[in-house]
């Protein structure tokens, strides 16, 4: 009875491995689809292996499309155009893509799968491009839950950036994740530093690239990054300018004033900084500094909480409150502003009642 | 009980760290639906829904917004503030809907004491019925989360 319940079990494992054997090499087969072409604007033709997606393939070439979650369908920023062979659209893509966008053929790269020839359209400036090897040589604590973080490029050994962009930071898999993914940090060095960059990152609960940046990442280890992108950069007009962003919202206007007292940038500039407390404020001896080297700049520190007497050099409230107390006029000015939707949204409000123009405000919004 | 195949391949994204650091489950043994009835029991001896829960969750999320990432009294015990982070999440169920990174901090004001809890966390609750799994990064006791917002 024993040895026929033994040999039953043997022969349906037998039978069981056999079938899932089938599986993987019809699998290996069945999804060959061997060399594919993809043709880029009409000028330049990759002839690669098919199989994967379009935006692992790409940069697998080289050619990094924009992505903050690294190939899963949830930013929405590796939008290109598919003219021919990407299939139908998939209920993935949906949300991302507006009227137009799907009339003009935008896709999302990490969506479409590469199972044939393709042409598609990208950006001349996505080209320019790289991905950076890294080393981590400096962390320096801003706050309790914001890092610098300093990288000096190892290969390629310099990045050319226009201050206000951002690079993609990748976290290699770790014990708390299982796979390495991608994080859009704006850059906070001065750009005159060619071979560095700084960023400026804020500790997310449960946040995949963060708690790797702050729980395992240490100086000496090297990482990957790859960019510049984004289109957030200061005007070549002689207007006022008016800077809002607190917190890790600093990095690109840290880059922006650097590359002011670089340049000899005499626009008068003024910076207003919301926190909750004294606590909550950093590398203000920095902003002291760009205080005395530009002509006409100022920083304005702006505390809900300023925690009574000690603290009167700082505005107290919001930072629109702030900025409506300060800005009485803004019609000649122009906005730059880093931060989350809500304070971008409150902030545009407030400067289009000062007179701003909307085409004067830009941003950077935390999405 | 046995698992149902689609509730064994929602464990499988919850377990993993595709979406957040260390998962949805943390250190839990439970399975998902054991989770889930567990903590809706919990609710029920407060004589509260899920959807409840969720609701004044969201209500809380709602004020704390306009502080624009500084405190705000929400009534005169507790004050709540809002973090907001670069990107989306979207839940791990199957189906349509993504969240920005969103954090609210509820804070009591005598005592200190401080609850957190994302947009996803809101859905999930809402939706699921889903606290997350005990260790995980944003598990919320039902008990604690209740004497907090109520």
């Amino acid at each position: 009875m024993i040895l026929t319940i033994f040999t039953a079990v043997i022969v349906v494992s037998l039978i069981g491995a056999a079938l899932a054997g089938v599986l993987v090499i019809s699998e290996h087969y069945l999804n060959d689809y061997g060399r594919c072409r993809i043709m880029i604007n009409d000028e330049r033709e990759l002839d690669i292996e098919g199989g994967r997606d379009l935006l692992s393939l790409l940069a697998s070439e080289k050619i990094f499309i924009p992505s903050a979650c690294g190939g899963r369908s949830t930013c929405g920023l590796c939008k290109l155009k598919v003219l021919e062979g990407a299939g139908p659209l998939l209920p993935t893509e949906e949300p991302f893509l507006d009227e137009t966008e799907r009339q003009s053929n935008v896709r999302l790269a990490c969506q479409v799968k590469v199972r044939g020839d393709l042409k598609i359209e990208i950006p001349k400036e996505l080209f320019a491009i790289r991905e950076y090897t890294c080393k981590c040589t400096e962390i320096t604590d801003l706050t309790y839950d914001i890092k610098l973080f300093r990288f000096e490029l190892i290969e390629p050994k310099t990045i050319d950036y226009i201050p206000g962009q951002y690079v993609q930071l990748q976290a290699p898999a770790y014990k708390k994740s299982s796979e390495e993914v991608y994080r859009a940090y704006s850059i906070a060095s001065d750009p005159a530093e060619k071979n560095l960059i700084d960023l400026i990152i804020r500790l997310v609960p449960g946040g995949i690239c963060t708690t790797y940046c702050f729980e395992y990442l240490k100086v000496g280890d090297e990482v990957k990054m790859n960019g510049p992108y984004g289109e957030f950069r200061l005007s070549e007009t002689d207007a006022p300018i008016v800077f809002i962003a607190g917190g890790s919202g600093m990095a690109p206007i840290k880059c922006m004033l650097h590359q002011m007292k670089n340049t000899q940038n005499k626009r008068k500039a003024t910076y207003f900084f919301g926190a909750n407390q004294p606590r909550d404020l950093f590398l203000l001896d920095l902003m002291k500094e760009f205080e005395k080297q530009l002509p006409d700049f100022h920083f304005v520190p702006v505390l809900s909480e300023p925690n009574g007497a000690g603290h009167l050099e700082y505005e107290k409230g919001l930072v629109t409150d702030a900025v409506r107390r300060n800005l009485k006029n803004a019609t000649k000015s122009e906005a730059y502003l880093c931060g989350s939707p809500g304070m971008i949204e409150a902030a545009i409000k407030v400067l289009l009642e000062l007179g701003m123009s909307e085409e004067k405000t830009f941003y950077d919004k935390f999405e | 009980m046995k698992e149902s195949p689609q509730n064994k391949k929602l464990e499988t994204v919850l377990k993993s760290s595709k979406l957040v650091a260390g998962g949805f489950m943390g250190y839990d043994t439970r399975s998902v639906s054991e989770i889930i009835d567990s903590d809706t029991n919990e609710l029920s001896r407060f004589g509260l829904t899920s959807e409840q829960v969720a609701g004044r969750m969201q209500q809380i999320t709602d004020i704390a917004k306009s502080g624009l990432e500084t405190w705000v009294r929400i009534d005169d015990n507790l004050q709540a503030k809002t973090d907001e982070a670069r990107g989306f999440l979207p839940c791990p169920w199957p189906h349509s809907g993504r969240f920005v990174k969103r954090i609210t901090i509820l804070r009591r004001v005598n005592t200190s004491d401080t609850i957190r809890w994302s947009d996803l966390n809101i859905h999930l609750i809402d939706e699921h019925g889903f606290f997350q799994g005990k260790g995980s990064s944003f598990r919320i006791e039902p008990k604690k989360l209740i004497e907090m917002i109520f």
